[in-house]
């Protein structure tokens, strides 16, 4: 590398969200020194970005020429189709099938609600255009591009207002060649176009996913293009001479470019940090299984991080109609996080259904009026309510005491809402609203782990999020889960997450063979082309060739079944081949995740995943500068606070969690308060601190 | 208190745990299966039963077809053998269509749990078998060409395969690995029920399942009654013809709200036809049961309790309630217009729910035939019409109902069968006139590519009566099957030879309200974009006509 290394070098991470553009610095190869929020700037995100970290550069008196990189997650992409607030776009698809995008997948997204609607293309029918072609099911040619109405066309859009196009020809997973011409076409008689083709996006079988996830990028394309752009040239402003790296929505780091030409798969960059963060805190708490629990204001999110790898999909789906329901949105098909999002917040509303029932969400009061604790106007009681009634947060000193929360109106909207018409007391009602909605969520924890072959007992829980450490321990109960991680600073954990992983490429190889033809030669040839890519990849994105960890899985199945149970397989198996040995790997994973193996069926291997990553970033969390306090006093106090298992109310030991040292052991109940959340330890299970400040809980 | 003594807190949460475990129940099946129609359209249910048969819990990704229909199959299944003479371990079986859900492919298991040596209820499944043998046809006569009919035996005994049943399978179906995993992948998920069950007993200290079970269905029968009660009292009737296989066939209710009672009568419907299109009483039921719930309480949970308020009467010999050994194969042409009907009848009275009529009975289209390289294939496309119009939205274009069944994408079925597909659009004007507007119906065509021929298998309904509108909303557009751009019969099974060209047309769906009262900018918009033609808009809602 040219030029004289600045003696110290800082990384920074940032998180643009829909209210705060979140801060993380750190000093490589230490921990956190600063983190920050700012307003987040909805009309240019980039001016809060630039703005901030001018100020946070300037408040820690760091010289920018010693930023190594800044590493930047966005709502951008997915605000930008949430509120359809992309470019006018163009679709172009076979003769034939331009309706394609609308008729969609023709099942209903509740089966029961005759008041459903569908949502919106987001190219109307009258920027859908046909051309004559055909490929067949091999990629190979039926009748050929017709050139002249290619061009036709092609001059007919440049004329027009049109900004993007998007082109998704049928069986261009298979074969390139038709949209190739087509771009071709377009490139010398609409120059001005920006164009998107299906085989680049995602060549993947299934036309209307494949041309609603090409329409997708075509359409947030221009103005990505242009923020990083400005962020970029910002940056050049701030004397920060490095590049920017972008989060992919799987947690993958990626340089400018190659994010800008497919910005669709930036959809979830932002919570794919708060992934990547659990994974590290889970690390640095021995867990290297770790269920990442986060619950906010208005949902919860929930994902199963493996071997520190959050695990991920090739499926999601954005700018629901009925936020959760599947169906009711627009479907991409880009690697990402697989996450599952619920209505369980701290906002979300109670009520007593039609079944006489407590019923918690999915429906939030939001930030305004929020819940009747925060005394804006609020009636209706909310989770946040519930918990302040039974004592785990607290009147005085939620947000560090900014913000006092009123006991009265929340056991006032408890009582009229839920417990009167229950005959409850409202104790009875706030314990009925928290246990309902830890329960809403323990099924779905439960469902989405059964859905990925994963058995969630296995998996020790890290929870982030406002709300997160306080239904933690409840929810660890209910899935069985034994081990509670709660990390220090949780509030910014996505910006933290992006400076944590570490560069990593997947690549993915389908190859259906039965398990009784598998061959060393094989499998090590395949192995070694996937795990080439991946090595050139990482190579190119600055990172040494040495340290690489390679990690090889084979989806496999009997024969005739539909799902896959992905099963590890150790490097010797691999090079060896030993059919043996990978049938009974494969067994004893399908035995764990269904309690029985099927005698005398054969096996198949479907794919190959294999994951090549750089060294995992040497950053450790610790507490910003300014926060931790040495030698001073930990308790704060006692407080009542309810426990089910104690018989209700119990006097509760309340400790300041930014006093709290490593070393620190104590029994529960207990409560901790730091500034964004509040931990709960309930009877019958320790909480230590571990030299990262985390905090751990053996429930 | 309430009758469980449980109070609704921890009820509540009970009752989320037991919905909660059927639906692992079911996941588990589904990721154990080895068909296509379980693990991609969920052809199937799983519920929890009391031991007199009630059905508590129903898993909630399940088939509206077969909502209720496990209570009465359980109770055909304890008339065989009384509950006194089952064994921890034994599992029952039965295809029955009169006592399951209305044709041979549908196959319905149970297994009897109990709680130490106490029966404690049963976990039940109902999936559906592309392959039950026989030669299923639109041609059928009776069930018994239909395939194989399996009475009510104990396929499992005392944990033991009852190997003489399974082999009387083996040997009548033609992919017998197939359906034979899929029952014993359920199997697998009966021990996961059972294990999840105990555990959650345990866990909430509930001694007594009854009373909980009591108080859950007790609960869901009071939901709906409220709901039904806000309806006027009063009988109601609706009629809708349909095109039938020789002759048109009517399908007539007479809906009674008395209180929060619902009676639903089918007299003076058609009866029964020798062709495989009528609907056995439970299927009936099941429809009536989805459409009561969605008109009055899309909520409410699916079991014995939400059931009570509604009773039907269907003549014996109808097409809704076919004597034995009706062919019954393709029972949805009848019974998917049981919802439509029971619409029609209560409009006037909810005229806020109300929905016009919909291109269903779903239309579908069977290929089989042998791969180049000689290996047979069956596979089903399915393909869907224009929704009804609601009383405030446009029907939404091509959906599936009152079934709810995606599609195969265009390319993964060229992928699985040799055709080409040319053509998937939506057809302009298709969708029934009205202040909203019916849905739009596609048009999709299909060329042989096989050297040998494929045998083709239609069987639609909406060719000659399209979907009626509702309140002054005018029809839909009909169906259209054609081969070679010739129209062929609705009901068809036929050869193709390389080349042919197969092209159907799905039915829109009906309008509601005169289409002169529709707003002006959804009139524009649907000339813009294409949906509603100049002349169509001018012609049937007027437009130019006031300075438009």
């Amino acid at each position: 590398m040219a030029g004289a290394m600045p003696a110290t070098e800082y990384v920074i991470g940032v998180d643009v969200g829909g209210t705060f553009t979140d801060f993380v610095g750190c000093k490589l190869g230490h921990g956190a020194i600063f983190n920050g929020k700012v307003l987040t700037t909805p009309d240019d995100p980039s001016e809060a970005v630039l703005s901030g970290l001018a100020r946070m550069l300037s408040a820690h008196g760091i010289d920018p020429a010693a930023v190594r990189y800044v590493i930047h997650g966005t709502t951008l992409v997915a605000n930008a189709l949430i509120e359809r607030k992309g470019v006018k776009t163009a679709l172009i698809t076979s003769k034939g099938f331009r309706d394609v995008l609308e008729i969609g997948r023709e099942y209903r997204y509740d089966t029961y609600d005759l008041f459903i609607d569908m949502p919106r293309p987001l190219v109307p029918r009258n920027l859908r255009f046909e051309v004559d072609e055909r490929m067949d099911r091999e990629g190979r040619v039926v009748r050929p591009l017709d050139l002249h109405a290619a061009e036709r066309l092609a001059r007919e859009l440049a004329a027009s207002d049109v900004r993007a196009v998007a082109v998704a020809f049928l069986h261009a997973y298979r074969s390139a060649v038709h949209e190739r011409e087509m771009q071709d076409i377009l490139a010398r008689f609409a120059p001005r176009l920006t164009v998107s083709l299906s085989s680049e996006v995602v060549p993947q079988i299934g036309e209307y996913e494949r041309s609603s996830t090409t329409v997708a990028n075509a359409y947030v394309k221009p103005i990505f293009e242009t923020y990083v752009g400005r962020l970029s040239e910002g940056l050049r402003r701030l004397g920060i001479g490095r590049d920017l790296y972008l989060v992919l929505s799987d947690g993958g780091t990626v340089d400018r470019k190659t994010a800008a030409a497919h910005p669709v798969r930036l959809v979830h960059s932002g919570p794919a940090g708060g992934a990547q963060a659990a994974a590290l805190y889970g690390r640095l708490g021995g867990a290297d299984r770790v269920l990442a629990f986060d619950m906010g204001g208005t949902t919860a999110k929930a994902c199963l991080i493996e071997e520190g790898r959050p695990n991920r999909t090739t499926e999601v789906e954005i700018a629901r109609l009925a936020r959760f329901k599947p169906g009711s949105g627009i479907p991409l098909r880009v690697p990402i996080v697989n996450m599952i999002e619920i209505g369980a917040g701290g906002g979300s509303i109670a009520r007593v259904n039609s079944l006489g029932l407590v019923q918690v969400g999915p429906d939030s009061s939001g930030a305004k009026p929020g819940p009747a604790c925060y005394a804006l106007g609020g009636v209706e009681p909310t989770v946040t309510d519930a918990d302040l009634v039974l004592g785990y947060l607290d009147a005085g000193s939620f947000l560090g005491g900014e913000m006092a929360l009123d006991v009265a109106a929340a056991r006032r909207a408890l009582h009229d809402r839920v417990a009167a018409p229950l005959g409850l007391s409202v104790e009875e009602a706030a314990l009925g609203v928290f246990q309902t909605v830890n329960e809403g969520m323990a099924q779905a924890a439960a469902i989405h782990a059964l859905e990925q072959g994963k058995r969630i007992v296995d998996f020790a829980l890290v929870a982030i999020g406002g709300a997160g450490p306080v239904h933690a321990w409840a929810l660890a109960r209910a899935l069985g889960i034994g081990r509670l991680i709660s990390p220090l600073g949780a509030g910014v954990a996505s910006a933290f997450g992006f400076l944590a992983a570490p560069t990593a490429f997947e690549a993915t190889r389908t190859r259906l063979t039965p398990l009784a033809a598998v061959e060393a030669s094989g499998t090590r040839s395949l192995v070694d082309e996937l795990a080439g890519h991946g090595l050139a990849l990482l190579e190119r994105s600055g990172e040494s060739r040495a340290p690489a960890r390679i990690d090889v899985f084979a989806a496999m199945r009997y024969v005739g079944q539909g799902y896959e149970v992905e099963t590890p397989l150790p490097r010797e198996l691999v090079e060896s081949g030993d059919q043996d040995g990978l049938a009974r790997r494969f067994e004893a994973a399908y035995r764990l995740l269904f309690g029985r193996t099927e005698v005398g069926f054969p096996v198949e291997i479907v794919s190959w995943r294999v994951i090549v990553s750089g060294p995992v970033p040497a950053i450790v969390p610790a507490i910003p500068e300014g926060l931790a306090l040495v030698g001073k006093p930990a308790g704060k106090g006692v407080r009542a606070v309810y426990f089910a298992e104690a018989g209700g109310f119990v006097d509760t030991p309340v400790f300041n969690r930014y006093a709290l040292e490593p070393g620190f052991s104590a029994e529960g109940p207990l409560v901790v308060e730091e500034r964004e959340s509040t931990l709960v330890v309930p009877p019958q299970s320790r909480l230590s601190i571990d030299a990262s400040r985390n905090a751990i809980v053996a429930l | 208190m309430s009758r469980s003594g449980l109070g609704p807190v921890r009820l509540g949460i009970v009752w989320q745990r037991l919905n909660g475990l059927m639906d692992e129940v079911a996941q588990a099946f589904v990721r154990t299966s080895f068909s296509t129609v379980i693990r991609e359209n969920w052809d199937l249910a799983c519920a929890l039963l009391d031991p007199r048969g009630r059905q508590v819990v129903q898993s909630s990704r399940s088939v509206p077809s077969f909502i209720g229909t496990m209570s009465r199959t359980l109770e055909a299944m304890l008339a065989a053998y009384p509950a006194e003479t089952l064994k921890p371990g034994d599992v029952l079986i039965t295809n029955d269509p009169w006592v399951s859900s209305g044709h041979l492919n549908d196959i319905t298991m149970a297994k009897p749990i109990y709680r130490g040596d106490r029966p404690l209820g049963f976990v039940a499944s109902t999936f559906h078998s592309v392959d039950i043998g026989g030669a299923p046809s639109p041609g059928a006569r009776d069930t018994y060409e239909e395939g194989l009919w399996i009475p009510v035996r104990r396929i499992v005994r005392a944990g033991e395969e009852n190997e003489d049943i399974v082999a009387v399978i083996r040997q009548n179906l033609r992919q017998p690995r197939e359906t034979l995993g899929d029952i014993r992948a359920q199997f697998a998920a009966y021990d996961v029920a059972e294990r999840r069950l105990m555990r959650i007993l345990d866990e909430e200290g509930v001694d007594d399942f009854d009373a909980v079970v009591e108080e859950i269905l007790e609960r869901s029968e009071q939901s709906l009654r409220r709901a039904i009660a806000r309806a006027p009292d009063g009988e109601y009737a609706g009629e809708i013809v349909a095109d039938g296989v020789d002759h048109p066939l009517a399908i007539r209710a007479r809906v009674r709200i008395a209180g929060s009672d619902i009676d639903i009568d089918f007299t003076g419907t058609s009866p029964q036809v020798a062709r495989p299109i009528n609907s056995v009483v439970n299927y009936t039921f099941s429809w009536c049961a989805f459409a009561i719930k969605c008109l009055f309480d899309p909520d409410v949970p699916n079991n014995e309790g939400s059931f009570r308020p509604i009773r039907i009467h269907v003549p014996e010999g109808s097409l809704l309630n076919p004597r034995p050994p009706a062919p019954v194969w393709a029972r949805h042409l009848s019974g998917h217009y049981v919802p439509p009907v029971i619409f029609r009848a209560l409009a006037p009275i909810l005229p806020e729910r109300a929905m016009a009529e919909s291109a269903s009975p779903i239309w579908t289209v069977y290929f089989k035939g042998a791969q180049a390289g000689g290996e047979p294939f069956v596979k089903m496309y399915f393909m869907s019409g224009g929704l009804g119009a609601r009383s405030s939205l446009d029907g939404p274009d091509c959906r599936s109902f009152p079934s709810n069944i995606s599609n195969s994408p265009v390319e993964v079925f060229e992928n699985a069968v040799p055709v080409m597909i040319h053509e998937k659009t939506l057809i302009d004007d298709s969708g029934g006139p009205g202040r909203t507007r019916g849905g739009l119906g596609q048009r999709i065509e299909f060329e042989s590519l096989s050297e040998g021929p494929i045998v083709m298998t239609i069987r639609h309904e909406r060719v000659k009566n399209p979907p009626q509108g509702l309140l002054g909303g005018l029809a839909g557009s009909r169906g259209v099957n054609r081969l070679n751009g010739k129209d062929i019969p609705a009901m068809t099974q036929m050869a193709l030879g390389k080349g042919d060209r197969l092209a159907f047309e799905t039915p829109g769906g009906g309008g509601i309200g005169p289409p002169a009262e529709r707003p002006r900018d959804l009139v524009k918009r649907d000339m813009e974009l294409g949906y509603v033609s100049p002349e169509a808009a001018r012609t049937v809602y007027g437009w130019g006509d006031a300075g438009d």
